[in-house]
């Protein structure tokens, strides 16, 4: 179990590792000077400030040291200051992190509270019309643009009827945009807990359990659940990657105050080491949960646990 | 028999297409995607306006009358509008499951046939890019290369790879060790032989059915982008561009969301229903 956990833990660290390098290469790779394209909104800057912003940059030393730099920085947690306002980019990206997470999370919750049963009902009644309508409407789900889908629950519950605030950082307000990432996600939940639950059902130890004359419910509750939610476990880290992808565009729809709504307008504004700190943070995220689901699933297989 | 059993088929399974026609998912998805490639081919024809003249009809009328689909802020003609959209919106997912499928089966088939250190390192940041996540690759590019379609369509592209690179690997990996591959080694096939004769053909089935399910995803993901305005921009009739400006008069003319939002839905879920029926009736195990 720790070969496999530690494999996993390697794997992240190198992809962290690799993040940074491309971080640094980003600037690079912008067609033009990035100093004059950054500063382009602002009027009034003169040559010696855009020579100096290149200085604290660091773009006037050779790649290699300015990775060094950005690496020597990044171990003291410095990732540099915004280009508007020059904030500390550590201190502007942490003040959005939580809410995030909590809408990842919160959308997490929603789409396996409904996915899981759903696909657990379709597997049980297979071939049967519940089954074919469940994955028909699975199907469609997945089809949904999911900030169409906002759209709609902002038309419906915040205009049309009034009962959920349409923008905001309240508890109320995270309701609509976790239901929309919830939603579009609970479609993949269903179908992957169905497929699961199919194979385990045709196998020979359902079969004995079955065999040996033990009550359905035991059976279904004890073996076919239990070693059927494992896959769902292992799909829990990539949806999580997703579900963070997906924050992007929900926390613009319902201008919710996260990492995602913050990279989008850093986008527009040219405000590179936002950018640059977004990607990273990002993908420290996505690589811890992965992990941790991973570990997860290590713990909860005995096939590996034992190993 | 043996060897000769094994030995695979150029041309598409037997029973390929009655088998598709069986299966209410394929037959549902090929329509779609067919009356889809119809619009985007006749467009011109088929638009009753022209899809940019503002003015064309009043500001926000309600679909129905002159207007099937009613006008938007600038009096612009929706069905025009969405009718030409369509020829962007499959563009855009043929062009970036073009990128992603050409250099992912390449990476995938060098990869499974090469081995060793080749292997190793291709594989290997294959696993660094996919768990770096195709949103965040598609956001840097963009972020690099500045928000137009053509980037977007790039950046889904290549945020596409890893995906593809990793299932064309796990499909060439199960043809190299079957015996018609090793008796073709005996025989003294060349490389090229080998990979574009017999790898090629035989990842091709499984290939296709990610690829068209995978148009779902890249239509989705360009139209994401452009609906955060970092792809299309005006005055272009891209679905997703026109589903975000719908946002400011959602109250007032709620069709504009509707109708964008619906066009891009149908088509994701044509690619999604025949890539199912792809899939039940190339795939034999799949099949019941």
């Amino acid at each position: 179990m720790w070969r496999f956990i530690g494999t996993r833990v390697a794997m992240g660290a190198l992809t962290i590792w690799v993040t940074t390098m491309l971080v640094t290469l980003l600037i690079h790779a912008v067609p033009g000077d990035p100093v004059q394209i950054m500063y382009a909104q602002s009027q009034g800057t003169t040559p010696e400030q855009i020579e100096q912003v290149r200085r604290s940059l660091g773009l006037d030393r050779s790649i290699p040291v300015q990775y060094l730099m950005y690496l020597e920085r990044l171990f003291q947690g410095d990732l540099g200051n915004t280009i508007r306002g020059g904030q500390p980019v550590l201190e502007v990206i942490m003040q959005r992190l939580p809410n995030t997470l909590v809408l990842a999370v919160a959308s997490m919750f929603i789409a396996i509270v409904i996915g899981v049963p759903i696909g657990f009902l379709a597997a049980y009644r297979e071939g049967t019309i519940v089954d074919i309508g469940l994955m028909v409407l699975a199907i469609a789900g997945i089809s949904m643009p999911h900030f169409w889908l906002g759209l709609m629950l902002l038309f419906f519950f915040a205009l049309e009827l009034g009962w959920l605030p349409v923008s905001g950082n309240g508890p109320m307000n995270l309701i609509l945009p976790a239901l929309t990432l919830g939603l579009s996600n609970a479609a993949i939940f269903a179908r992957l807990t169905r497929s699961s639950m199919i194979d385990v059902m045709n196998q020979d130890f359902v079969q004995t359990a079955f065999a040996k004359g033990l009550p359905k419910a035991i059976v279904l509750r004890r073996h076919v659940l239990r070693a059927g939610l494992l896959p769902v476990v292992t799909m829990m880290g990539l949806q999580f990657a997703f579900m963070m992808g997906g924050a992007i565009v929900v926390e613009n729809i319902f201008s919710w105050n996260g990492v995602g709504r913050m990279a989008v307008e850093a986008i527009f504004q040219r405000d590179y080491p936002i950018i640059q700190g977004f990607i990273l943070t990002f993908s420290v995220v996505v690589v811890v949960v992965a992990i941790a689901v991973d570990a997860l699933y290590a713990v909860l297989d005995p096939r590996i646990r034992r190993a | 028999m043996g060897i000769l059993s094994d030995v695979p088929t150029r041309s598409a399974p037997h029973g390929f297409w009655r088998r598709l026609l069986r299966s209410p998912n394929g037959v549902v998805g090929l329509t779609i995607v067919l009356g889809l490639v119809f619009c985007a081919m006749f467009a011109e024809v088929l638009a009753p306006h022209n899809p940019s003249k503002m003015g064309t009809g009043g500001r926000f009328l309600p679909p129905g009358g002159d207007f099937f689909l009613g006008t938007d802020e600038f009096g612009r003609d929706m069905l025009s509008r969405i009718l030409h959209g369509s020829r962007i919106t499959l563009l855009v997912g043929a062009v970036a499951v073009g990128i992603s499928l050409t250099t992912g089966m390449l990476v995938g088939m060098i990869a499974a046939f090469w081995r060793g250190w080749v292997e190793a390192v291709l594989m290997r940041s294959t696993d660094v890019l996919f768990s770096f996540t195709e949103t965040l690759i598609a956001l840097s590019f963009v972020a690099v290369l500045g928000p137009s379609l053509q980037n977007a369509v790039i950046a889904v592209g290549v945020a596409g790879i890893p995906f593809y690179a990793r299932t064309c690997y796990s499909a060439a990996l199960v043809e190299t060790s079957k015996p018609y591959f090793e008796a073709s080694i005996a025989a003294g096939a060349g490389p090229a032989r080998l990979v574009f004769v017999h790898l090629l053909p035989n990842v091709l089935p499984t290939m296709i059915v990610v690829a068209t399910l995978g148009v779902s995803t890249a239509i989705l993901a360009a139209a994401g982008l452009s609906f955060l305005g970092l792809g299309a921009q005006p005055p272009t009739s891209e679905w997703g561009y026109m589903l975000a400006g719908s946002r400011d008069y959602i109250n007032r003319a709620p069709w504009l969301m509707t109708i964008p939002g619906l066009a891009i839905a149908i088509t994701v879920l044509g690619f999604n229903l025949l890539g199912d029926g792809l899939r039940t009736s190339l795939d034999p195990v799949e099949r019941r």
